[in-house]
């Protein structure tokens, strides 16, 4: 594998799963607030649902979007398949409802006096939840990672929706895949420690990037 | 004393899963709170003081009645309770600081209010020497203790120089001596700004130093006595000193020339207890009562509460060097005298006539 095609991976896995991060985090967070600030009829099986979503495998979301997005599927004349932005959707579904569940619980440790004190000292009921999300906003930065983390380690819906194809939608895990098919293992295992690599750098980035005065990390 | 500030109506409150029997957890039938007095809320835990303050303070809705701030119901109107929140702030029991400094927690409210970063400045630094914490804008709130926190709340609140200051047990986490000095803060603030104060408090001495006037309540309803050393009824006078009957043939006697209802309350510190048959008893005079010690507790502040349950029933505040010398003890009897000086009038009702306690 040469320099320029494991470089473009790596910028596949980055761009399509940090994407897929970004667009979840962005509907998963607002949900979550939402959960944790309300008890309502139906709440419990939201979450339960949520639960049972987090354990749903990889290969099986992959599927369902190939059925939408194949030619013969509702979602067909889109174009879509094969292509990083499906990779991306795909992902997102994946990582949606962990990021819910750990923004949720975030959220839900974050004291309810928070709220109640932003209210108190003047704050409208949005300042008052960009507050509360302010107060969780480490936690909440575990789970956004946690997300990226899910996403970039995957393979089905990378595979099944990227289809590995070179220089376009081959990322670093497909190209893990396709060394090991190829019995190309010590290739697999380089790629895999820049997988965890790549991780690790990321994480790290962001971590110290936001880290306030007076927090843990 | 200005125009009503607040004015309740049939206001009530329920909090959900309440009994059919009894569906509200608060309700009371009038109430006006003028400008710039301080009220204190007396009662029981469960009485209803928190969530009085809760109502005031516009965070939580009335279920029936109406609560007028500045002589409008912010609740007729959709961004009404935001607006009224902007001049009614309460500090509560255990105040939530949030994550940063102490110089970011005070300036909270006043950067949302988008005053001037000189005015924030000047204001924090102001509030923060109120409370005695000046120069500590710098510390992050992590490594405060519970009574630094409650004061960099209470500069949080001062700051704001809000119309209303609303206080749920504001000196709770304090040691007696700075409890007394942040007593001291809140009634200047409330001269200095005309800010209205009202607070909840479990100490009824507190209560009568700090306030203009006292609200008692039990069950989530106002009553007439919460507490002992508080007394209710007809007042009779001979002109020089005047007096109400607590029991049959036993009188409370007051100073001053007072006729009609009247409810009086006695300062826990300003009554004497002294052992009945002991050498330091004192000859009869007015405001002489029997009784047994009931309970005696510790306090911070080198004094015991000694409950005294007799003819009537008091709680004083005593030294311990006293309690010692005197030689008081749980079931002793003990006379109690107080000086008719010390009894202050906190409702007056001229004309009318009813029950005494």
């Amino acid at each position: 594998m040469i320099a320029r095609e494991l470089a473009l991976a790596v910028w596949i896995s980055l761009k399509t799963s940090g994407l897929a991060a970004l667009v979840a985090s962005a509907l998963a967070v607002p949900a979550a607030l939402f959960l944790a600030g309300r008890d309502f009829r139906g709440k419990k099986l939201i979450l339960v649902v949520n639960q049972t979503w987090m354990a749903a495998p990889t290969v099986v979301i992959g599927l369902l979007f190939y059925s939408l997005l194949s030619r013969s599927g509702p979602l067909g004349g889109l174009g879509l398949l094969y292509t990083q932005t499906a990779m991306t959707v795909g992902q997102v579904f994946l990582v949606l409802p962990l990021i819910v569940g750990f923004s949720y619980t975030a959220l839900r440790q974050v004291d309810r006096r928070a709220r109640l004190t932003a209210l108190t000292l003047g704050a409208s009921r949005r300042q008052a939840g960009w507050i509360v999300l302010r107060e969780a906003r480490f936690p909440l930065l575990v789970a956004v990672l946690a997300g990226f983390a899910r996403a970039i380690s995957e393979v089905g819906i990378a595979m099944m929706l990227g289809g590995n194809i070179r220089n376009a939608t081959r990322n670093i895990t497909t190209s893990i895949a396709l060394e090991t098919a190829k019995g190309e293992f010590r290739n697999g295992v380089i790629l895999g420690v820049l997988l965890l690599v790549v991780t690790l750098g990321i994480n790290v980035l962001v971590q110290t990037g936001l880290r306030g005065r007076d927090e843990e990390p | 004393m200005g125009a009503p500030l607040y004015r309740l109506e049939n206001l009530a409150y329920a909090y959900p899963g309440r009994p059919a029997a009894s569906p509200f957890s608060l309700e009371l039938d009038e109430l006006a709170i003028p400008e710039g007095e301080i009220l204190a809320l007396v009662g029981p835990n469960g009485a209803g003081k928190t969530t009085l303050l809760m109502l005031l303070a516009f965070l939580l809705r009335p279920a029936r009645g109406r609560l007028e701030f500045r002589g409008l119901d912010p609740w007729a109107a959709a961004d009404g309770a935001a607006a009224a929140r902007l001049g009614a702030v309460l500090l509560t029991h255990h105040p939530y600081l949030f994550k940063g400094t102490v110089a970011d927690n005070v300036a909270f409210g006043l950067r949302l209010r988008r005053l001037p970063e000189a005015e924030i400045a000047a204001r924090r630094s102001e509030a923060l020497a109120l409370v005695e914490l000046e120069g500590w804008e710098h510390k992050p709130v992590s490594a405060l203790s519970a009574g630094q926190a409650q004061r960099v709340a209470m500069a949080r609140a001062l700051a704001l120089r809000p119309r209303a200051l609303l206080l749920d047990e504001p000196t709770a986490n304090l040691d007696a001596p700075l409890g007394l000095r942040m007593e001291a803060v809140l009634r200047d603030a409330g001269r200095a700004w005309g800010t209205t104060v009202v607070l909840s408090t479990h100490n009824f001495s507190q209560a009568s130093r700090l306030a203009g006037r006292i609200l008692y309540l039990s069950g989530g309803k106002q009553v007439e006595f919460g507490h002992e050393n508080c007394f209710s009824g007809p007042a009779e006078t001979d002109g020089r000193t005047s007096w109400i009957e607590i029991g049959p043939g036993l009188r409370l006697v007051f100073a001053g020339r007072v006729k009609g209802r009247v409810t009086c309350v006695i300062d826990p510190s300003a009554i004497r207890v002294t052992a009945a048959d002991g050498p330091a008893a004192p000859g009869a005079g007015p405001n002489a009562f029997r009784g047994r010690v009931s309970r005696m507790e510790m306090t911070e502040a080198a004094t015991a509460l000694v409950r005294v349950v007799g003819e009537a029933v008091f709680r004083a505040s005593v030294p311990l060097a006293e309690i010692e010398r005197g030689g008081i003890s749980l079931s002793r009897e003990v006379l109690v005298t107080f000086d008719p000086a010390s009894v202050r009038i906190v409702g007056e009702r001229s004309g009318e006539s009813g029950e005494h306690q």
